[in-house]
């Protein structure tokens, strides 16, 4: 049986969230005719129909719709933990289709950084502890994860409380743990399921300027699933999914 | 691996009275195997060390309760056996007790001379030994069995016999040491002063031989039952090995029944802890999916929910073998112990442990494997 946590197969990241080196314009992800049906009880319920979709690197793309509408199910096809009926996702110039669970993981621990909306963090282990999860699929040494997490707690502004637990933390604060955790790999692309969603408007505003700054100042591409139009208007580009199609996007900037 | 060790315990600690409960539980259970593998380890001891293989007994083809007659001492003194054996004494299973009835130990009326040689892995100091060969109402006693019952250098011990009716009155001279405990739980004295005491009756339980080689003990065997068979005293020889197991085989299928009971509480262990698990890892289905979400195998998490439940046995094999030290050394030096030997083997240690991993990871199994094939989006979506 081969060794579980030999490091992943990517290459160790590069310091976490490097600031950006410039614009670069190529296709982070690029979603074409993808269509995906769940079935309940042999009844096939579609959820998304031939949706296409391209983000280009460095932007901030907010995904906006009513409840129902297929956001959800979108970001994780582009996350790479839900398959598509049909069609192709390739994130990265990692076609997900045809990868296997475990090639799966690899792509997910390289190139995603994922936000929920409940934060998700580990209730046992610390926010430094939290934040350097996925850093123990990597072959970096100890000293190594400790100096990226570091740097990713201060970019959230969360140096002083590496060793709460959650329960000893504010939503918010939560929330930018979350946020530590998701970008100190530094992954290709961010995914937000309705990040402030749980947050009060105080927090919810700290963790848009955190986003816009991950986007701005370190150049981190975005894909952020919201109800709020708010939030949305953080983001560089909107787009509309109404009953799991995409409908015409607004101008850039607006929700 | 080590750099999830800190995630697996902090899981393990997360509900501590249940974590508690189960190891406690395993602990018990445990404590029941490793009590019962001890038992066995001990009535099945004499079965012996490679270097008793040497040793060889002679006893009347009937069985120990018929005496062998003492003129076969010269024959196996002769140049025939002097060939393939080095020492011989004349040992009697005196079966005495000390004062109480419960005092229960191994007491021997031995041969003084060549005893060291027969019995050559216990220790016993030049002037000591010279000192019970000097003086015929001498005993030489284990230090354990000395220890236990409070037994000084020069003390009188009166033993009451149970199989001869007679009481010797002895003194202790020295003790002897040897490789365990448990063969520091006996005592000998001279066979000449239990034969003066029986008014030179001449009975002799059993004759010792120790072979000079592997070879000679085959050849030993053939030579002495050869030489009696048609005497109205035929013998039968046999390996320090082969006299033990006689005396297993009195008990019956101890070794059957013991693996029963060991398995049927290897199965309640396996159920206990499998139920925690399963509680454990239902709580943390939306916990396992956010660890896909960010790159966790499915082997991470087989690894991570199965080392969990391995660490909750293991504590609880560590545990019951704590006790068991603690609690088979006291009874060892209690004054009137119950069992007189209780010796925590390294096997037995090995085997609990094994039974720790092997327990703590089919109890994980199942859950493991549903927490690590679950959908990640079905996870995520998990109201618990």
């Amino acid at each position: 049986m081969s060794d579980p946590f030999a490091a992943a197969p990517s290459p160790s990241p590069s310091p976490a969230v490097a600031p950006a080196s410039g614009p670069t314009r190529e296709a982070t992800v690029r979603v074409a005719a993808v269509a995906k049906t769940y079935y309940r009880d042999q009844q096939p319920i579609p959820v998304l129909e031939n949706i296409d979709l391209t983000i280009q690197s460095g932007e901030f793309v907010a995904l906006m719709g009513p409840s129902g509408s297929g956001k959800t199910t979108l970001l994780n096809l582009v996350a790479g933990i839900d398959r598509p009926s049909s069609g192709s996702v390739v994130v990265a110039g990692n076609d997900l289709h045809g990868m296997s669970e475990r090639q799966l993981a690899a792509f997910r621990s390289r190139h995603v950084g994922f936000i929920f909306q409940f934060y998700n963090l580990i209730p046992v282990l610390t926010a430094f502890e939290n934040v350097e999860l996925p850093l123990l699929l990597t072959s970096l040494s100890k000293a190594e994860r400790r100096k990226h997490v570091a740097t990713a707690l201060e970019v959230v502004g969360l140096s002083d409380r590496r060793d709460h637990y959650p329960r000893q933390l504010s939503g918010g604060q939560e929330q930018r743990v979350a946020i530590a955790r998701a970008v100190v790999t530094d992954p290709t692309v961010l995914l937000a399921d309705e990040p402030t969603g749980d947050l009060d408007k105080r927090s919810e505003e700290e963790v848009l300027v955190l986003l816009r700054r991950l986007n701005q100042e370190f150049a981190k591409t975005i894909l952020m699933v919201t109800h709020d139009p708010k939030a949305a208007a953080s983001a560089g580009r909107t787009v509309r999914i109404e009953k799991g199609a995409l409908v015409a996007a607004p101008k850039d900037g607006q929700a | 691996m080590s750099k999830f060790l800190h995630l697996v315990v902090r899981n393990a600690l997360r509900n501590r009275l249940r974590t508690v409960l189960t190891a406690g539980g395993s602990a018990f259970l445990l404590f029941v195997l490793v009590f019962m593998l001890t038992a066995l380890t001990e009535m099945y001891a004499w079965e012996g060390a490679p270097a008793t293989h040497l040793r060889v007994a002679v006893q009347h083809s009937t069985g120990l309760a018929t005496p062998l007659p003492i003129e076969l001492e010269n024959y196996l003194r002769g140049e025939e056996i002097s060939a393939c054996a080095g020492h011989l004494i004349k040992l009697n299973w005196f079966g005495g007790y000390y004062q109480d009835r419960r005092n229960f130990f191994a007491n021997f009326a031995s041969d003084h001379k060549e005893w060291r040689e027969v019995w050559d892995e216990l220790s016993l100091p030049d002037e000591l030994y010279k000192k019970w060969c000097s003086q015929k109402n001498a005993m030489v006693v284990g230090r354990g069995l000395a220890k236990r019952l409070g037994w000084k250098v020069g003390q009188q011990v009166t033993l009451m016999g149970t199989i001869y009716p007679v009481n010797p009155e002895l003194e202790i001279v020295g003790c002897f040491t040897g490789p365990t405990p448990r063969e520091e739980e006996q005592l000998f004295f001279r066979w000449d002063y239990l034969d003066e005491l029986l008014g030179g009756r001449k009975v002799v339980g059993t004759f010792w031989i120790r072979a000079r080689t592997l070879d000679d003990v085959a050849r030993l065997k053939d030579l002495i039952d050869g030489h009696t068979k048609n005497s109205s005293d035929p013998t039968e020889t046999m390996t320090e090995k082969e006299f033990g197991q006689q005396f297993a085989a009195m008990m019956g299928n101890i070794k059957g029944m013991i693996a029963i009971l060991g398995s049927i509480v290897l199965v309640i262990l396996v159920f206990m802890t499998a139920n925690t698990v399963a509680m454990s890892a239902r709580e943390r289905v939306t916990e396992i999916a956010v660890l896909r979400t960010l790159g966790f195998r499915r082997s991470h998490i087989l690894f991570l929910v199965v080392a969990e439940s391995v660490l909750v046995t293991l504590a609880g094999a560590l545990f019951s073998l704590g006790i068991a030290l603690v609690l088979f050394n006291w009874l060892l030096l209690s004054p009137s112990p119950q069992f007189p030997v209780f010796l925590v083997e390294p096997g037995t240690i090995a085997v609990a442990l094994g039974a720790a991993v092997l327990c703590g990871s089919l109890s994980a199994l199942v859950p493991a494997i549903q927490s690590a094939r679950r959908k990640i989006v079905d996870g995520l979506r998990y109201v618990g």
